[in-house]
C-alpha cells in the first residue's frame, strides 16, 4: 500500500500529464506528415527530456511514439500517403473508403482500432512482461526465420487482383532490398559504387515513392480530373460497425503484441499480419482493397499492438525491439536509470509510474486523435490542384529529412515512378513493399542460422516455436492455393 | 576639374578606409572565433550512441563558447558526412565532427573514399571512451580467457555483433587474429537483436560496449571474461583487462574501445583550435561532464591534438591489417 501511494505520488504531477498530451499531439501531428516518422520526432525531442524528471522524460518520448503510429493513418487515409512506414498496410483500404466519401468513417476506424490495441497491448505490457520477455529470449535466429517465412505468405492477401502480379512485385521489392553492402561479408551488392547506396536504400523515400507520387502523376496525366470525394463530413463510424469490428481489431492487437515483444521485427509486419488475417477469416474477402472497413481496423490494430508490447523487452530485457525504444533506451541511461531486470528490483516504484502514464496515453489519444481528424479533415476540402503540390513538396522534404540527402529526393521520384508504373499495370504494391521489408530478415536469418549452426539444418526444426511457425506457413499456403484455385474455377465458370 | 579630384580623394578615402576595416576584421577574425553558431555534426543517425554523446557535449560546450548546433548525417558508415567535412568550404571554419571507431573502420571497409581519415582533418581531441567487455552467457562452460582461447582453437565458437565493420564485430576479429582461433562472425542489426542471441547461448561471445551488456553481467545472465582497455575499468574492476588475462595467448597488444572525439577540416584556424580544446578541457573537468560518463560506463577521453591525430592513426593501421586479414577490405 506505501509503494501504492509511493507510485502516486510519482505518476500525479502536472509534468507527467502535460508530457503524455504534448507528446501524443506532436506524435500525431508527426506520423501525419508524410516522411517525418515518429522516429524523428523521438530522436529529436530527447535533447529536450534531459533537463526532466526520468519519468516525465519518458512519458513525453512514449506519447510521442504512440501518437505518431495512430498519425501516420491520418495522410495515409486522406491523401493516400502513409505518414509512416506502419500505416502503408492502412491505406489499402483506407484510402478506397475516403475516395467512397467515408473519409470519416474510416478516420474513426482507425482511431479507435488504434486505441483499443493500444490498450490491450498495455495491459499485456503490466501483467505479462516477464513471460513474454521469455519468449522474446527463446526466438534465435532459425525461430526468426520461420516467423519471416509465415509473413512471407501475406504477399498473396495483398496481392489484389493477379498473385502472379503481387509474386513479381514482392521479387523486385526483394531485389531492390538487396542493394548495399552484404551483411557477413561486407562485399557490396548493386551499388554501382555510389556510396549513397551502401547503406541500402532508405526505406521512407521508397515509401513515399511508390504510394503518393503516383497519385500526383496520376492527377497530371489524367485528361479528366478524377472525380474523388474525401469530404469528412460524412457518416461516422457507428457504435454497431465497431461491434462487428471488435473481432478482428482483438485479433488484430494480439498479433501486434506478439509481434512487438520480439524484437527486430516491427510494426509493419504486424500490421500486414493482422490485415491478412482478417481477410482470410472475413466473410467480405472480395472487399478488402476496395475500402472494406475491416481492412482498416485489421491494419491500424496490428500496428498499434506494437506500441507497448516493444517496451515488453526494453523493460524487462534492456533489449530493444525497434529503432524508437533504442532511444528510449538512451533517456533512460542518460537519467542513470538501466532498463532490464535490476530496473524491476531497484525502481520498481518508477516502473510502475511508468505504466500509469502508459496507460493514461492511451486516453490521451482518444482527444487527440478525434481533435485531429477535425482539423486534419481539411485537408480533404482543399481543392486537388492546389493539394497535390503541397503534397509533393512535404514529400521532398520528408524524403530529403531523413539523411539529409538531395539522392534520397531522386531515389523517393524513381520509385514514384515506379508506383504509377504499378498502377497502369494493375500490380499490387503493398506486396513490393512487404518484399522489401522482409527479403533481408529472411536472408539474414536463413545466413545467421546456418552460421550459428555450421551448416546443420536440423536446427531449424530445433523446439516448438519453429514448430509452430513451420506449421502456420504450411497452412497459410494451402489456404492461399486453395483460395486461389477456387477463385479461379469461379471465374471460368463466369 | 575640383569635381573629379574631390572625386579621386573620396575614393581614395574609401579605399583606405576599406583596407583598414578588411585588416581589422581579419583581426577580427583571429581574436574573436568563434564568429558563427559551431555546426556540430554526428555522421550517424539521431538517438544512438554517438548521437546521445555528441548532444550531451554539444550543451555543455556551447555553455563555454556559443551555440552549438548538432546535425545529424548519417551514410555509408559514418563516411558519407566525413567525406563531407573533408571537401571543405564555406562555414568549415566553424564545422566540427564527431568521430568514432567508423572514422577508420570505415576507411578499411568503404572502397574508393575520396579523402584521407588522417591528411585531410584537423584533431582537436579525444572525448569519451566507452570500452568493450568480452562476455559470454552465464551458464557457458567457459570462465576466463585462457579457457575460452583453448576451447576456441579446438572447435568453431561463434562470436555476435551489432553489424559488420561496428567496432563490437572488429575487436572480434582482432582477437580471432592474434590468438589463432577458429571464430565465426555472426552479424546482426544492431544490439537489440544481437544481444538475445548471446543470453541464450545461440552465439558464444561477444566483445560488446559496456553500457549495453553492464547490466545483464550485473544480474548474472553474462559473464564478463576480460575488458577491451589495457587496465581495468572502474565499472567492473574484478574483471581483468584483455592484454592481462590474456598473457601467453598472443592478446598482450590487445587493445579496443569505442573512442569518440572531435574532428575539424584541416585548414580549422589555429585560433578556434586553441580556444575549443581550452572548452573542452573546462567541459571535462566540470562536475556535469564526470556525472555523465558513468551512465554510458565511459571515461574521459585522454589524447589531445597531435596526440589525438598519431592515435587515429594508430588505429587506422590496426583496422586496415584486420580487415585484410579478415578478407573485409575492399
Amino acid at each position: 500500500m506505501e509503494n501504492f501511494s509511493e507510485v502516486l505520488t510519482l505518476f500525479l504531477s502536472v509534468d507527467n500529464f502535460f508530457a503524455i498530451a504534448v507528446g501524443v499531439l506532436v506524435g500525431v501531428v508527426v506520423g501525419a506528415i508524410p516522411g517525418l516518422t515518429a522516429t524523428m520526432a523521438v530522436a529529436l525531442a530527447l535533447p529536450f527530456t534531459f533537463s526532466m524528471e526520468p519519468v516525465t522524460a519518458i512519458l513525453l518520448l512514449v506519447g510521442i511514439y504512440k501518437g505518431g503510429m495512430y498519425g501516420g493513418s491520418i495522410t495515409a487515409i486522406l491523401i493516400r500517403t502513409p505518414g509512416s512506414p506502419a500505416s502503408a498496410c492502412t491505406l489499402l483500404d483506407g484510402y478506397p473508403m475516403a475516395q467512397q466519401g467515408k473519409a470519416k468513417k474510416a478516420l474513426k476506424t482507425a482511431l479507435y482500432s488504434s486505441v483499443v490495441a493500444d490498450m490491450i497491448s498495455n495491459i499485456a505490457l503490466i501483467f505479462f512482461a516477464s513471460y513474454l520477455a521469455k519468449i522474446a529470449l527463446n526466438f534465435g535466429p532459425p525461430e526468426y526465420f520461420w516467423l519471416i517465412c509465415f509473413s512471407l505468405t501475406i504477399i498473396v492477401s495483398v496481392s489484389g487482383s493477379s498473385v502472379v502480379k503481387g509474386l513479381i512485385a514482392a521479387g523486385l521489392g526483394i531485389i531492390v532490398s538487396t542493394i548495399g553492402l552484404d551483411a557477413v561479408y561486407g562485399t557490396q551488392r548493386l551499388t554501382f559504387d555510389n556510396y549513397n547506396l551502401m547503406d541500402r536504400v532508405s526505406f521512407i523515400p521508397l515509401l513515399i515513392g511508390l504510394f503518393a507520387i503516383p497519385e500526383v502523376i496520376e492527377f497530371y496525366t489524367s485528361r479528366v480530373a478524377p472525380h474523388i470525394r474525401t469530404a469528412v463530413s460524412g457518416a461516422s463510424l457507428t457504435w454497431q460497425e465497431f461491434k462487428g469490428l471488435l473481432k478482428t481489431i482483438v485479433r488484430g492487437s494480439l498479433i501486434g503484441v506478439i509481434i512487438g515483444a520480439i524484437p527486430g521485427t516491427g510494426a509493419t509486419s504486424a500490421a500486414f499480419i493482422s490485415y491478412s488475417e482478417a481477410k482470410r477469416t472475413s466473410s467480405r474477402k472480395a472487399n478488402f482493397g476496395k475500402g472494406e472497413i475491416e481492412g482498416v481496423a485489421a491494419a491500424e490494430s496490428g500496428n498499434n499492438g506494437v506500441a507497448g508490447a516493444t517496451l515488453i523487452p526494453l523493460l524487462s530485457l534492456g533489449i530493444p525491439g525497434d529503432v524508437i525504444t533504442a532511444i528510449i533506451l538512451g533517456a533512460f541511461m542518460i537519467h542513470g536509470l538501466t532498463p532490464g531486470p535490476v530496473l524491476f528490483q531497484e525502481n520498481l516504484t518508477l516502473v510502475y509510474a511508468l505504466f500509469c502514464g502508459i496507460m493514461v496515453s492511451s486516453f490521451v489519444l482518444v482527444f487527440v486523435g478525434n481533435a485531429a481528424i477535425r482539423y486534419f479533415s481539411l485537408i480533404a476540402d482543399i481543392p486537388k490542384t492546389i493539394l497535390l503540390p503541397i503534397v509533393l513538396m512535404f514529400c521532398i522534404y520528408g524524403a530529403y529529412a531523413v539523411n539529409n540527402s538531395t539522392f534520397d529526393i531522386g531515389l523517393m521520384l524513381a520509385f514514384g515512378v515506379l508506383g504509377f508504373v504499378f498502377n497502369r499495370t494493375g500490380i499490387a504494391a503493398a506486396p513490393f513493399l512487404i518484399g522489401f521489408i522482409l527479403g533481408p530478415m529472411f536472408e539474414d536469418n536463413l545466413r545467421r542460422t546456418m552460421l550459428i549452426s555450421k551448416g546443420d539444418l536440423s536446427i531449424f526444426f530445433r523446439g516448438p516455436i519453429t514448430w509452430v511457425f513451420v506449421l502456420f506457413t504450411a497452412a497459410s499456403l494451402i489456404f492461399a492455393i486453395r483460395r486461389y484455385w477456387v477463385a479461379r474455377k469461379e471465374d471460368a465458370l463466369g | 576639374m575640383m569635381k573629379l579630384m574631390k572625386s579621386r580623394v573620396k575614393t581614395k578615402i574609401l579605399c583606405s578606409l576599406a583596407a583598414v576595416s578588411l585588416s581589422l576584421g581579419g583581426l577580427a577574425q583571429a581574436d574573436e572565433w568563434p564568429e558563427d553558431n559551431i555546426r556540430l555534426v554526428v555522421p550517424y543517425s539521431a538517438g544512438g550512441t554517438t548521437d546521445l554523446l555528441s548532444r550531451k557535449v554539444a550543451d555543455l560546450l556551447q555553455k563555454e563558447l556559443t551555440t552549438v548546433v548538432v546535425e545529424n548525417r548519417p551514410g555509408a558508415g559514418s563516411t558519407v558526412a566525413t567525406g563531407q567535412l573533408a571537401r571543405g568550404g564555406r562555414g568549415s571554419d566553424h564545422m566540427l565532427l564527431m568521430a568514432s571507431p567508423g572514422h577508420t573502420i570505415g576507411a578499411s571497409l568503404y572502397p574508393n573514399l575520396r579523402y584521407d581519415p588522417v591528411a585531410d582533418f584537423a584533431f582537436v581531441r579525444n572525448v569519451i571512451n566507452i570500452p568493450n567487455v568480452m562476455v559470454v552467457p552465464g551458464d557457458s562452460p567457459y570462465n576466463t580467457v585462457a579457457e575460452f582461447v583453448e576451447a576456441a582453437r579446438e572447435q568453431e565458437l561463434s562470436f555476435s555483433s551489432p553489424g559488420i565493420g561496428s567496432s563490437v564485430h572488429m575487436s572480434g576479429e582482432l582477437f580471432k587474429n592474434l590468438t589463432q582461433t577458429k571464430l565465426v562472425h555472426v552479424p546482426f542489426r544492431g544490439s537489440g537483436e544481437a544481444l538475445p542471441a548471446l543470453l541464450s547461448g545461440d552465439v558464444d561471445v561477444a566483445f560488446e560496449n559496456m553500457p549495453t551488456v553492464y547490466p545483464h553481467i550485473q544480474s548474472g545472465k553474462l559473464k564478463a571474461l576480460a575488458v577491451t582497455t589495457p587496465t581495468a575499468s572502474e565499472f567492473l574492476p574484478d574483471v581483468p583487462p584483455m592484454q592481462e588475462a590474456g598473457k601467453g595467448y598472443g592478446l598482450e597488444t590487445y587493445e579496443t574501445s569505442a573512442w569518440f572525439g572531435l574532428i575539424a577540416h584541416k585548414s580549422f584556424p589555429e585560433e578556434g583550435m586553441v580556444k575549443l580544446q581550452a572548452a573542452l578541457d573546462k567541459v571535462m573537468a566540470g562536475e556535469d561532464f564526470q556525472k555523465f560518463l558513468p551512465q554510458f560506463g565511459a571515461e574521459a577521453g585522454t589524447v589531445v591534438g597531435d596526440d589525438f591525430r598519431d592515435f587515429v592513426q594508430s588505429e587506422l593501421k590496426k583496422w586496415s591489417d584486420v580487415a585484410e586479414k579478415a578478407n573485409l577490405k575492399r
